[in-house]
């Protein structure tokens, strides 16, 4: 193509040797005119077209972008630390509320004190009515009622219940602490001192357990009476424990069901005893974190949900346990240890679990913090803080705040930033053992009506159905298209060609929704009808084509060869036609022969297994529609493109056309073939609307084929209107967009570089 | 004999011709059995009504006819035969089976009426009485038809003129106060000058006021016509002696199915197809029309397309015209290629995450703040749902030029500048008409591929029953923001989440054919296009 400056000058040079000066100017601004309208249609275009380019590119970018903050790892910044010990006292129990702006702590002054974490100034000093001159020997918090029990050296216990208001003033918030004091609760009828004590309440039950020495294990409980006349008496229960005990015991934990109390050992061991009833507890068993030996027990705390045990040790060990079931049905439910979590280096002191997730912190006798997960098994953060040993620790109420005081009475605080904790590429793609669950499995349930429900991201499930339906549709489409290609490339007459090749093709432009509501709405119950029909069609359609072409055989010759190539197709179509009328009519007796009546009863009573009638085979039949056109259309074009002398020349030499297909022209068009199989495949692995018509919808992973499935694209269609922005499961459902987008775009750029290689070698034959 | 048979391999040539001839019955079927689906549902049928030996009876068309299944696996000569009964606020169920060994008689009543009702879906019975208030003023079948070929067009008239009330006049006062409020929230939050914010807060609220009179008048007339057309009441008497006693206006229309000869029937059926089209849906979509959903469809695609031609056009001329060839711009070409096999969900998620959540949030923080936190343009729209189509669509605009402008033989080109046309004067004057086959082929493929696509819009804006258009009376009469109706999405939501499948099934069938035939007519011109323009071309060149 010549320059196109060279051409302007040229252009210039004739009209200053032929024009008139007038017509030299008037030709000089129409040439300038040009020269401005073809640059600027040049930068328009070039602009355009490489913005275009990008935005299509970016698709990538922004997808990805969506998806990564699940990688990102927690950001904890530090705040000031604060030296809590001058301003309070010493504290023994220690929370803040949901804005992080009040701390409130018991101290051993017998007060709970109120600081202000924003200027550090006292806020109000509470004297602990109950006291009488006691003084304060244990502290327990719990965080999920914000109640802060104190056990006295008279052998009491008085929970104090800190709750805030918060007002909108000006559109600023303003809190006002309220600290309202119950009853002091006699534990210890013997009036010993406290030295450990463990709270629960639901709806106005209490359970406490307390140890009045390393021996000496006491439970108290205070239930209302159900009295007809409804007033709220309450009954109080008292049992002493000690006497199944084998060890001192160390620490202890109540659940807020109110059934469960575990204690640890100096030795390493943890006691079970069952509380439902609380006129009589009953020791259930012992369980010991085996391998962390001469470890005595130093903390216990519950993951959010109160089901799963968190155990730490003198050794530093952090390990998670939950009752699991000793044979499916079984009563009996041990605690196991499920997870074991990054060790500390020193002893565990404290325990605090997220408010939000199943996620938890540990602190140690060195100093250090971790934040751990449980189900995902992973330790997200080391904090360390001090070098004294931490007894107190908090997690704050929304779950974006740690706090700690250590042994000197510094108040250690962290700003924390952790939305998506339960993300691993384990929890993605391996198996991970759920609270709750017998045994490690891939489990997709992103969604519950409680509160506590732990979702569960596993991708492979998903992933399975995709290829599972993938599978299935290219079963029928694979043969079905090719054979299809071949011949209309090689065996029919041009004309037929023509008209038959776009009908095809229209079943391309068919909309999936389409092909979806007909899956599922109308084949799906004409297959569950006619199942063994539809295997008989697999035998009896091939043997009626058979059948076909050798009475064709028996027409005499010169009429055959008077007829186009493909005109068998007319005389084929009723044939087929015809053979499924009889498939399915002999369904009836076939079914009532060898499947006792009902196909789908026949099957659970001999398998063991569920017909689906929204099952693969039907999204199969429905999705290799969809495929069928694509392969076929780009089969064809290889097929075609053949060199016709490489067709000629095996003809010359004395093949059948049938040998000349199979041995010529198939080898020669293999690679086209390939690619378009790659390209039907990345189809199938993308349909959304079919596989989510036409199927179940329910994540198992079975490669059944008269079971459903769910895919990942039909899941991200019927996931993502829920997922609020933002949210883990929201970027789930990106990474799952991702793994599909790239996954066919692998696919189709091979196939696209077979297809190139293959034009090539073509043109050099 | 069979050894030469073989030899030949003409079995195997046939078995792949079945191949062919099979996948030409799967698509020919499935076109035919939607077809028959949907093309039989507006047909005004018979009326049979048995009479059972134990004395019931039930009034209905009959829809299905099979041997009753049986445990022991015995094929039984026993038929049983589905009614559709409707009447479903008095029986439950719009389908019941009758064994037919119970059924001790056949007839079609000439006085049978098929309603068409407003709510509740069909109404098969006979009238027995019409009501003025408590009393009567026509009572058996001859006069109470009569009665109502008089009374029902009047309340069908008032109804049109309350929905004609209820859309325009009051949805026109709705918009106003509706756009008072966000301006008095914009006040309250802007204005620092608190006295000056109140006065004009007072101004606003006033304005309101008269808005609100205006809008009490309106409601008045309602409930007059509401009264006037609630006085007319119609006891229909159905089968197995129940009976059903309900305001005329809520019936749609009556017509006596088998009374009525065939060119009766055609126009009925021609009547009901027309509503079809052109009506909006009734209960929860599973009756009455689709023209929301047409609406929408169209609207999309032709927003959808304003994008994606010039774009697609730009950049295909970019990429053949005056990027420098080479493995990078090839790199791209394979790149946009493979985009064309990119699942379409995969760009739903990026229009929900780029368009609505990324761009639409930050529209919504900069135009509307008062509307906060109702999203405007911050959640799925038309707009969005166009825009992402556009992307999804976009290769195949790109692909389709770009084959066309590579087809343009070299020596226009070169001709053209020979003779001292500029680079632009040549793709404009010679180019581009020669590659304008090709680019409207891209096009209506690219819109026939638009309005089939329900995934990405599932996640960018569709909903199964939107209150208004995205266009109307309204400044600024294009509403992009506006949640749509789309015939796929319809399809989906008709069939697989409605509460009442069976019932609904007839619907999907026919709005399914719509959509086939809209897509089928797209291809089929694009094709003729594409010819047609071809060979004139080469007409008028060569």
């Amino acid at each position: 193509m010549p320059d196109t400056q060279t051409i302007e000058r040229q252009e210039t040079r004739l009209a200053k040797k032929t024009g008139s000066r007038l017509q030299l100017e008037s030709s000089k601004a129409r040439t300038r005119w040009k020269k401005i309208a073809d640059r600027a249609a040049g930068v328009v275009i070039t602009t355009g077209g490489v913005a275009i380019i990008l935005s299509v590119i970016a698709i990538l970018f922004i997808i990805v972008a969506e998806s990564l903050p699940l990688w990102k790892d927690p950001v904890a910044t530090p705040l000031p630390t604060v030296d809590l010990q001058q301003v309070t006292g010493r504290a023994l129990a220690f929370g803040v509320d949901e804005y992080q702006e009040i701390a409130y702590a018991a101290t051993s002054k017998g007060t709970v004190e109120l600081v202000s974490l924003t200027d550090l100034s006292l806020l109000q000093s509470y004297p602990i009515k109950g006291l009488q001159n006691q003084n304060i020997t244990a502290a327990f918090r719990d965080d999920l009622n914000s109640v802060i029990v104190v056990g006295t050296s008279g052998g009491a216990a008085i929970p104090l219940r800190v709750s805030f208001t918060s007002k909108f003033v000006d559109g600023k918030r303003s809190l006002t602490p309220n600290i309202s004091e119950g009853k002091p609760l006699q534990i210890d009828p013997q009036g010993r001192s406290i030295t450990q004590l463990a709270y629960a309440e639901e709806e106005g039950k209490r359970n406490i357990a307390a140890l009045v020495g390393p021996r000496t294990l006491l439970f108290y409980a205070q239930r209302e009476k159900s009295s007809l006349l409804g007033e709220g008496e309450l009954e109080e229960f008292r049992a002493d424990l000690s006497s199944t005990l084998t060890a001192d015991l160390t620490t202890l934990t109540l659940d807020r069901y109110l059934t469960v109390l575990l204690a640890g050992t100096a030795t390493g061991e943890v006691q079970h005893w069952r509380v439902e009833e609380p006129e009589n507890p009953t020791f259930v068993d012992t369980f010991a974190p085996a391998t962390y030996k001469k470890a005595g027990i130093s903390a216990l705390g519950w993951v959010l949900g109160d089901r799963s045990v968190i155990v730490g040790d003198t050794a530093g060990g952090v390990s998670v346990w939950f009752p699991v079931r000793e044979a499916p049905g079984s009563q009996i439910a041990p605690y196991q240890q499920i997870h074991v979590l990054s060790s500390h280096t020193a002893p565990v002191t404290a325990i605090a679990r997220s408010p939000r997730d199943k996620g938890f912190l540990t602190a140690d006798a060195a100093g250090t913090i971790l934040l751990h997960h449980s189900t995902s098994e992973q330790t997200l953060l080391e904090l360390p803080a001090s070098k004294a040993a931490l007894p107190l620790l908090v997690f704050a109420p929304k779950a974006n705040g740690i706090q700690s005081v250590d042994a000197q009475g510094q108040l250690f605080r962290w700003e924390l930033f952790n939305p998506h904790p339960e993300i691993s590429l384990k929890a993605l793609f391996g198996k991970v053992w759920y609270e709750g669950y017998d045994q490690p499995e891939y489990t997709w349930q992103s969604s519950s009506g409680s509160d506590e429900f732990e979702p569960k991201f596993s991708l492979t499930p998903l992933a399975y159905g995709t290829f599972k339906g993938t599978f299935y549709a290219l079963l029928l489409a694979v043969p079905l298209s090719l054979c299809a290609a071949l011949y209309t490339s090689q065996f029919l007459h041009p004309s037929l060609r023509n008209t038959l090749k776009p009908t095809v093709e229209v079943m391309a432009a068919l909309p999936s929704v389409v092909l979806g509501f007909f899956a599922g709405l109308w084949l799906a119950p004409v297959v569950e009808k006619i199942v063994p029909a539809v295997f008989l069609m697999l035998l009896i359609l091939p043997l009626a084509t058979l059948g076909a072409s050798f009475a064709w055989r028996l027409l005499p010759l010169s009429l055959r060869s008077r007829l186009k190539p493909g005109t068998e197709l007319f005389f084929l179509a009723p044939v087929l036609v015809g053979a499924v009328y009889v498939c399915v009519s002999l369904s009836g007796w076939m079914e009532a022969t060898f499947f006792a009546n009902n196909f789908p009863q026949w099957l659970y009573d001999t398998t063991g297994e569920r017909y689906d009638p929204r099952n693969s085979l039907v999204v199969g039949f429905a999705m290799g529609f969809a495929v069928v056109p694509i392969i076929y259309t780009i089969s064809e074009d290889a097929f075609s493109n053949v060199p016709q002398h490489l067709i000629s020349g095996s003809l010359a030499l004395g093949a059948t056309r049938w040998q000349t297909a199979l041995r010529v022209v198939l080898p020669t068009a293999s690679p086209g073939l390939f690619s378009a199989v790659m390209i039907g495949f990345g189809r199938a692995v993308g349909e959304t609307m079919i596989v989510l018509m036409a199927t179940g919808n329910t994540p198992v992973m079975d490669f059944s084929m008269f079971n459903g499935f769910r895919a990942l694209s039909a899941n991200i269609a019927v996931e993502i209107p829920e997922a609020p922005h933002g949210s883990t499961l929201y970027r789930v459902l990106f990474l799952a967009a991702l793994l599909l987008f790239i996954l066919t775009f692998m696919v189709n750029t091979a196939a696209e570089i077979v297809r190139q290689r293959l034009r090539e070698r073509y043109s050099k034959i | 004999m069979f050894k030469g048979f073989w030899k030949s391999g003409d079995p195997f040539i046939w078995l792949t011709g079945g191949a062919l001839a099979f996948s030409l019955i799967m698509i020919l079927s499935l076109i035919a059995i939607v077809a028959m689906n949907a093309l039989g549902f507006f047909w005004p049928r018979e009326i049979t009504l048995v009479r059972l030996h134990d004395g019931g009876e039930a009034l209905g068309h009959v829809t299905a006819h099979e041997p009753i299944p049986t445990a022991t696996g015995e094929d039984s000569l026993r038929y049983r035969t589905q009614f559709q009964v409707g009447n479903r606020d008095l029986y439950g169920a719009d389908f019941r089976w009758i064994e037919d060994e119970k059924i001790a008689e056949r007839s079609q009543p000439a006085e049978a009426i098929y309603f068409e009702r407003w709510e509740w879906g069909p109404l098969f019975g006979s009238i027995k009485a019409i009501k003025d208030g408590e009393t009567v003023i026509a009572e058996g079948f001859q006069a109470g038809w009569e009665k109502f070929r008089e009374l029902h067009p009047q309340t069908q008239e008032r109804l049109d003129r309350i929905a004609d009330i209820e859309k325009k006049a009051i949805g026109a006062i709705n918009a106003q106060i509706e756009r008072l409020r966000l301006e008095m929230k914009g006040v309250a939050r802007q204005s620092a000058d608190s006295i000056q914010a109140a006065a004009r807060t007072a101004e606003l609220e006033k304005e309101v006021q008269t808005w609100q009179v205006q809008y009490e008048e309106k409601s008045k007339e309602l409930q007059t016509l509401r009264q006037e057309n609630n006085r007319y009441r119609i006891v229909v008497q159905a089968a197995g002696g129940r009976e059903k006693d309900m305001p005329l206006a809520g019936i749609v229309r009556a017509f006596l199915p088998n009374q009525m000869h065939w060119g009766q029937r055609m126009a009925l059926y021609l009547t009901r197809l027309w509503e079809f089209i052109w009506e909006d849906p009734r209960e929860s979509n599973t009756e009455g029309g689709v023209f929301p959903a047409i609406f929408g469809t169209v609207m999309m695609v032709l927003i959808m397309s304003m994008i994606v031609v010039p774009f697609g056009v730009i950049a295909a001329l970019y990429l053949r015209e005056y990027a420098k060839q080479g493995p990078l711009v090839r790199a791209v070409r394979i790149a946009i290629n493979n985009l064309a096999g990119v699942p379409s969900i995969v760009f739903g998620v990026f229009g929900l995450g780029f368009f609505v959540y990324l761009i639409g949030g930050n529209i919504d923080q900069m135009f509307y703040p008062e509307a906060l936190p109702t999203p405007t343009y911050g959640t799925g729209g038309i707009l969005w749902a166009s825009l992402t189509l556009a992307l999804l669509t976009v290769p195949v605009v790109i692909v389709a030029t770009e084959e066309s402008l590579s087809s343009i033989p070299r020596e226009w080109r070169e001709g053209s500048l020979a003779l001292g046309a500029t680079k632009w004067e040549t793709i404009r004057k010679i180019v581009l008409p020669g590659a304008l086959p090709g680019i409207l082929t891209g096009a209506i493929l690219s819109m026939a591929r638009g309005a089939g696509e329900v995934a990405p819009l599932m996640i960018t804006g569709v909903v199964k029953l939107a209150p208004t258009l995205p266009v109307d009376l309204h400044a600024p009469f294009f509403h992009l923001e506006r949640k749509f109706m789309h015939l796929g999405f319809h399809i989906y939501d008709v069939g697989f989440q409605s509460p009442n499948v069976e019932a609904a099934k007839p619907m999907v069938f026919t709005t399914t054919l719509l959509l086939i035939f809209i897509i089928i007519a797209l291809n089929l011109t694009a094709i003729a296009v594409r010819n047609r323009l071809r060979s004139r071309l080469r007409f008028g060149t060569f």
